[in-house]
């Protein structure tokens, strides 16, 4: 489950696929691969102003562990929504939604919180990066959560190490101590990459990652990714509009008026 | 770890609440500096009514005391060793009067009678004395020198000097009055004689009527006729040495027998110790602004006291008696009122001493107890041995005398307190109009910081570090700026007034010279946890509202 950052310990792997990526070929698809995410007739409405808009209305789906997986579709076709839930942002009105063998719709908040923190990174389409804080500090936010204040100060060490490796591999060494507003929008969604992969998530969940950049930067967060699924086996499961670049993900799955048209 | 470092951020880069801490910063600033002007003016004010009134007071209530060292005896007994030293007084309400400039002034007086060897070691007062040798050894004797300097002439030598020249003037009145009655007795002869009346007379008239056209008449003496005079009358020659300073402490001087004449130059009467504010009055100079004394009467000063005596029929006696000091305690109560004598001169006067038995009778036992001893429970030991409301006696403690105004002290001192912490209550206020502004405007943060994994509680508790920490700075400059203010307040008050053109301290009124302060840590401790308190309760409603956001709501927020 945590492949991926075993591999990134040993400092190495990372850094040849970012920089391989640019030449790298799509393996061929296994078979039978065993289920990360899997989603079982989940409803979601949403109520403004008193009317209920119904925005899923019974997805299935199932997302292969170490694959990548785009949902594409139009505005209010709920690829979002489908996204928050899968994240525990949000609960379904109806439905299970299923990680690694376990049922995560129904926990309680303080589980939530530690899956959020701990099993799944997340990646979003205007970056979210916390102004106040630099370049090193965010992408070391998570560890920051996930520890005390006394833990933290034991383990600084390490783990400014391991946000400056990940900045570094994300080609952001120039720019650990710079303000999220120093920074350009290709610069800020490595950033935020680097942030979600620090607590070596099993399950990158990514909400338009190159919505808000041009086409050449949204290319390098793309091979960004594909590497670390192609290298480190890293779920990623990646919402999208533009076709292009859904093309490129492993599995495709369209929605459509909140549910799966074809996948 | 996120949330101290969020904390931080906030406080550095959000001037706007800063801005908002501002008025908890002058909260704070103003409490300390009120509390510590008006501890200074209590400190002093219980110091002085302590200093007068001892600690615990036995007094004989409307009568007269009987036995008093039997009293005495037992009071020892039954505080047994916490009982430092106890004296007797004796107090009447007199009338005192003098002349000033030729005019008769009267001032209503309090007499305390005081027995010089032991008044000192209950109560204090040498230390309020303006005579430094009397500060050294308490007497009614009139001294030579050491008196204060503000008081400016007065001792023995103003004394034989202003005599001198009341005899000089008395001879130049006699004589003009003796020509005049001349004159006036020859107009009425000659008009029964029927005889034109002389020019001389008028010109006698005019002359009485304009001192300034007034000759000396032949009959005026001169110093050496008076010292000539004063040979025959004393029968020794009268020399330099009468106006050499003696020691009036070595030897008590006995008042005059009828045999022996009275001679100011030479003998006082019984000494009397002045407060201050009889004597003197405060006047602002208009033209440098400045305060000046003006004195009535100074030590060496003759004044005419009237009293009641004691017993069934009390008769007025009057007393004549010379002002050997003055008595300052700055508190205006007491020295505008107070006057010492000896007490056994006292019972004299008011026939306090049995003419068969010798025993004397008092007003009150004052009583001073051991440093650290309970004042309440000494005096409740009395009152249970002594049982004084069957003779009609009063048993107090120093704070018992004086509770109105201890008590209206400290009512203020609450009132004040609870207004000024409205100031921080207002500015609580505002720290949560920002604390919410800030909430919405770190709406997305929330929602970042919740998808990241962070709990509710981890959010509330960074509103919550920005609240304690904004409390913090603010309080800790308030408790600065407060301070400072109170280390410089009569520089500050100065400055004030000189910018104003008033004066903001009066010294006439309120007979300091400066304004006393003192700094109560604990008081300090305690505005400085409460304003923190109030800033910290501030933020909690922002802080509830953002540790309860959606994070999905919060992540699109716009």
């Amino acid at each position: 489950m945590n492949s991926f950052g075993r591999n990134l310990r040993s400092g190495e792997r990372l850094v040849a696929s970012v920089e391989s990526d640019r030449q790298h070929t799509r393996a061929p698809l296994r078979v039978a691969l065993p289920t990360a995410l899997r989603v079982v007739d989940v409803h979601k409405s949403y109520r403004r102003r008193g009317i209920e808009v119904p925005v899923l209305q019974g997805v299935d789906l199932h997302i292969n562990e170490g694959r990548f997986t785009s949902i594409v579709g139009q505005s209010g076709s709920g690829k979002s929504t489908l996204l928050h839930l899968l994240g525990t942002l949000d609960r379904p009105d109806r439905g299970e939604i299923w990680c690694d063998q376990q049922r995560i719709d129904n926990l309680p908040s303080q589980q939530r919180e530690r899956l959020r923190n701990r099993t799944f990174g997340m990646i979003f389409q205007f970056y979210h990066l916390l102004p106040e804080l630099t370049t090193l500090e965010n992408v070391m936010v998570p560890k920051m959560i996930e520890h005390s204040v006394w833990r933290f100060w034991r383990h600084k060490r390490t783990i400014v190490e391991r946000a400056t490796t990940l900045l570094e591999r994300l080609g952001l060494s120039h720019r650990l101590h710079h303000r999220p507003s120093q920074l350009s929008g290709g610069e800020m969604q490595r950033a935020a990459i680097a942030r979600s992969l620090m607590s070596q998530p099993s399950i990158l969940l990514a909400d338009e990652p190159t919505g808000n950049l041009d086409r050449q930067n949204g290319q390098l967060v793309m091979e960004s990714l594909l590497s670390l699924c192609r290298d480190e086996q890293l779920t990623i499961v990646m919402v999208t509009h533009d076709e292009s670049i859904a093309k490129q993900a492993d599995h495709r799955v369209q929605l459509v008026d909140g549910r799966v048209a074809c996948a | 770890m996120y949330t101290l470092l969020l904390s931080w951020r906030y406080l550095r880069t959000r001037f706007i609440a800063l801005a908002s801490i501002i008025s908890v910063t002058l909260g704070v600033a103003t409490l300390i500096v009120v509390n510590s002007v008006m501890a200074g003016f209590v400190h002093e004010m219980r110091h002085r009514l302590h200093d007068i009134l001892s600690d615990i007071e036995f007094d004989a209530g409307l009568g007269e005391l009987s036995w008093p060292e039997h009293h005495q005896a037992c009071i020892q007994e039954i505080l047994g060793a916490d009982m430092e030293a106890s004296t007797m007084i004796v107090r009447v309400p007199a009338l005192m009067t003098f002349d000033f400039r030729g005019r008769t002034m009267t001032q209503q007086i309090l007499l305390i009678g005081i027995d010089e060897a032991t008044y000192g070691r209950v109560c204090e007062i040498q230390p309020y004395l303006s005579n430094r040798h009397k500060q050294q050894l308490l007497n009614f004797f009139l001294e030579v020198d050491g008196y204060a300097d503000k008081i400016g002439e007065c001792g023995w030598g103003y004394r034989r000097e202003k005599e001198l020249l009341i005899r000089e003037h008395s001879a130049w009145g006699i004589s003009a009055q003796h020509q005049q009655r001349e004159q006036e007795f020859a107009e009425i002869s000659a008009r029964l004689a029927g005889a034109p009346v002389e020019p001389v007379a008028a010109a006698a008239r005019q002359m009485t009527a304009d001192p300034a056209a007034m000759q000396l008449p032949d009959r005026v003496p001169n110093l050496d006729e008076l010292a000539a005079g004063q040979e025959a009358l004393s029968g020794r020659p009268f020399g330099d040495d009468d106006l050499q300073p003696f020691d009036s402490r070595s030897q008590y001087r006995p008042q005059p027998t009828a045999d022996e004449l009275f001679d100011p130059m030479r003998d006082q009467h019984t000494g009397i110790i002045l407060g201050m504010a009889i004597a003197n009055r405060k006047v602002i100079d208009q033209e440098t602004n400045e305060v000046r004394d003006v004195f009535l009467l100074r030590p060496g000063d003759d004044v005419r006291v009237t009293l009641p005596t004691a017993g069934e029929n009390p008769a007025p006696v009057a007393e004549n008696c010379t002002v050997v000091d003055f008595y300052q305690s700055n508190m205006h109560e007491y020295d505008s009122t107070f006057a010492f004598m000896s007490l056994r001169r006292l019972q004299q006067l008011r026939g306090m001493i049995d003419p068969v038995t010798g025993e004397c009778s008092v007003s009150a036992i004052q009583i001073r107890m051991k440093p650290g001893a309970h004042l309440d429970r000494a005096r409740d030991k009395l009152i249970a041995e002594l049982q004084p409301e069957y003779w009609g006696f009063v048993i107090q403690t120093w704070q018992d005398l004086q509770r109105p105004l201890l008590s209206a002290v400290n009512m203020e001192l609450t009132i004040l307190n609870i207004l000024l912490f409205l100031i921080i209550a207002v500015a609580g206020f505002g720290i949560l109009a920002t604390f919410f502004m800030i909430v919405v405007e770190k709406t997305k943060d929330i929602g970042i910081l919740k998808s990241l994994g962070a709990t509710s509680r981890g959010v509330m508790s960074i509103f919550l570090g920005y609240g304690l920490a904004l409390g913090a700075v603010g309080t800790g400059v308030g408790i600065a700026i407060g301070l400072v203010f109170v280390a410089r307040i009569n520089q500050i008050a100065d400055g004030i007034g000189w910018l104003t053109g008033r004066q903001v301290f009066d010294p006439t009124i309120y007979y300091f010279s400066k304004i006393p302060t003192v700094v109560d840590l604990p008081m300090v401790v305690l505005v400085g946890l409460g304003a923190v308190g109030i800033a910290v309760a501030a933020s909690v409603l922002p802080a509830l509202r953002a540790a309860r956001m959606h994070p999905v709501e919060a992540l699109r927020y716009e």
